[in-house]
């Protein structure tokens, strides 16, 4: 029944939020244009090139974020981790942003982003290295000192762009917003997200072991080492997929897992495909809001999810306590 | 059987342990005896395969036990410790569930029916049939040692290693842990258990083994190893026998597996 519920609840989201948007269309037309993907003309144009794949881009940045909080809470065994820990979104803000200010053209910058986010995993990930595995607590240390680093260097970027267009395009980034992505930037993430939603996938089993503390699941015949560095390796690809398609997006990451537990328990392999399916909803149901609220312009998602998810938060926290 | 060729165990970049020579047969029961900070803990881990051996072997039924990936180890040795580790919440049965991790491959996400043998077998024998549903994180201290104690036995492994499994338990519960842990040598199943109440060791173990000053100082029957020169060396302290409360042989006896009453504690 509720595995049924968490299936239907992304597909729902996915259909509300197709018919909002800066236009209002009539449900019909909608589907009329939907049923018929080969017919042309504006109506068309408005639901198959701008509204499906902004869609499917909430949906996939939303799952993702999701399932990275959830893997990277489990493998730290720290429930206020959330996906930027591992310093990923912070270099990938960075790197875009020293591309826009140095006028690298719009159509590299996601690129340069995802990289810098991987390649900050890889330091992070080298200066929490101890013996074989990784420790929790120097990834934590590491994560948060890189990202207050890259946060510095985004800031001088704003600095240096402050008389040019191009600080309110790093504003833009920073925000969080899914404004003007289509199939092509989908087509250049989605394959790395979901390779990292199938390493996450992978160490559902890992996860659980892990809930008994990091030496009964060593007894109980888990590679610790091995499983830290899949679990790192889906997390950076999940953030840094997600931070490319639509810049920083907070919340999800964080409070989805928690959403997730509370309704199915903290079994893996049921925890991280809810994650997925409400994390996906949440950002398709979010971004629909920020394309209507201020319509014809738009809210950036992550300053909407900020102002909702943080009093939620805060409730579902304290109230746990 | 495991067997301990010249081990040495370092802790922080120095030797901790060393020279350890020790064979424990198939079926026997070990106790593990020491001050704290003796090392039993360390030795127990590295047996376990938890904690770097730096010179010397552990073989575990003649099977180096460097060369055992960590899933062929949790099919033969479950090691026991009670030290507190929690974040969620989780049901008992939950719990000692994760016992069966080395049973599956990564991909097999779904129990196997004798799972579930397994992890009601396990939570039977520390007779907790009626907690396989409550909350982990409502239990007493006691009830938790037993869960994780169930948790090893859910591994169905040929050796246990227990560290300090009656420690936060009250005398009664924790003789009948002991006298479980006594039947389940007699099924052929190997415990090597580190305690710290000299009379349990007495009581319920084959041989037991004494650490002190860094080294193995004897593993032997109860009555060559608790002997009071050997025991002064281990704990630093002298030991007077009192025979006026209770006859001395209350020491070496062991009682009944199952007795009503478990020999109190004669050594002070």
């Amino acid at each position: 029944m509720r595995a049924v519920a968490l299936a239907l609840l992304p597909l729902a989201a996915a259909v509300l939020s197709l018919f909002v948007g800066a236009t209002s269309l009539s449900p019909a037309a909608v589907a009329s244009a939907l049923l018929h993907p080969h017919e042309t003309g504006v109506l068309h144009t408005i639901v198959w090139q701008l509204r499906l794949p902004r869609v499917c881009i909430a949906a996939t940045v939303g799952a993702s974020l999701a399932l990275c909080g959830a893997v990277l809470q489990g493998m730290l065994r720290n429930p206020l981790v959330d996906p930027y820990l591992t310093g990923v979104s912070a270099a990938a803000a960075a790197a875009i942003a020293i591309a826009i200010v140095a006028g690298v053209s719009a159509a590299a910058t996601p690129g340069i982003g995802f990289v810098a986010g991987l390649a900050a995993a890889v330091l992070v990930a080298a200066l929490a290295r101890r013996g074989g595995g990784i420790d929790s607590n120097r990834l934590i240390l590491a994560g948060v000192s890189l990202s207050t680093l890259f946060a510095a260097i985004v800031t001088l970027a704003l600095v240096r762009a402050q008389s040019s267009q191009y600080a309110s395009t790093v504003v833009a980034w920073l925000a969080g917003s899914m404004a003007g992505r289509g199939w092509p930037e989908l087509a250049t993430a989605a394959p790395y997200a979901a390779l990292g939603a199938v390493l996450a996938f992978a160490t559902a089993a890992p996860l659980n072991a892990l809930r008994i503390g990091e030496l009964r699941a060593r007894s109980v015949g888990l590679n610790v080492d091995r499983a830290q560095w899949i679990m790192l390796a889906a997390s950076s690809l999940l953030a840094a997929s997600s931070v490319v398609l639509a810049g920083l997006v907070g919340f999800i990451g964080l409070i989805v897992p928690h959403i997730g537990r509370r309704i199915v328990g903290s079994d893996a392999r049921v925890l991280l495909p809810a994650c997925a399916s409400i994390g996906a909803a949440l950002c398709m149901v979010a971004d629909a809001v920020c394309r209507r609220i201020v319509a014809p312009a738009e809210l950036p998602i992550g300053v909407l999810l900020a102002f909702i998810g943080v009093p939620a938060f805060l409730y579902l926290y304290l109230r746990i306590r | 059987m495991i067997e301990l060729r010249d081990v040495t165990l370092d802790v922080g970049g120095r030797p901790f342990l060393r020279d350890i020579e020790a064979r424990v047969a198939t079926g026997e029961f070990v106790a593990l005896l020491g001050r704290n900070g003796a090392g039993k803990t360390t030795l127990l881990r590295a047996i376990a395969g938890l904690h770097r051996v730096g010179c010397g072997a552990i073989a575990i039924d003649g099977t180096p036990a460097a060369q055992l990936r960590a899933l062929e180890r949790a099919k033969r040795i479950a090691f026991v410790t009670g030290d507190e580790v929690f974040l969620e919440s989780l049901l008992v049965r939950d719990v000692v569930s994760i016992g069966r991790f080395a049973h599956h491959r990564w991909w097999q996400w779904n129990a196997a029916p004798h799972d579930e043998d397994a992890v009601a077998g396990a939570l039977a024998a520390v007779r907790l049939e009626a907690f396989a549903g409550r909350l982990f994180s409502t239990l007493s201290a006691g009830e938790r040692q037993r869960v994780w104690i169930a948790l090893g036995l859910a591994q169905e492994t040929p050796i246990l290693l227990l560290d300090e499994p009656t420690s936060h338990l009250d005398v009664g519960v924790a003789h009948e842990i002991l006298a479980l842990l006594r039947r389940l040598t007699r099924s052929g199943k190997t415990v090597v258990c580190a305690l710290h109440d000299i009379n349990e060791a007495a009581s319920y173990a084959d041989r037991i083994a004494l650490l002190g000053d860094g080294a193995l100082l004897a593993l032997d029957s109860p009555d060559a190893v608790l002997t009071e020169p050997l025991l002064q060396r281990a704990y630093g302290i002298a030991f007077v026998q009192r025979p006026a409360l209770l006859p001395a042989s209350v020491l070496v006896e062991r009682p009944h597996v199952g007795a009503q009453h478990p020999p109190n504690d004669a050594l002070h």
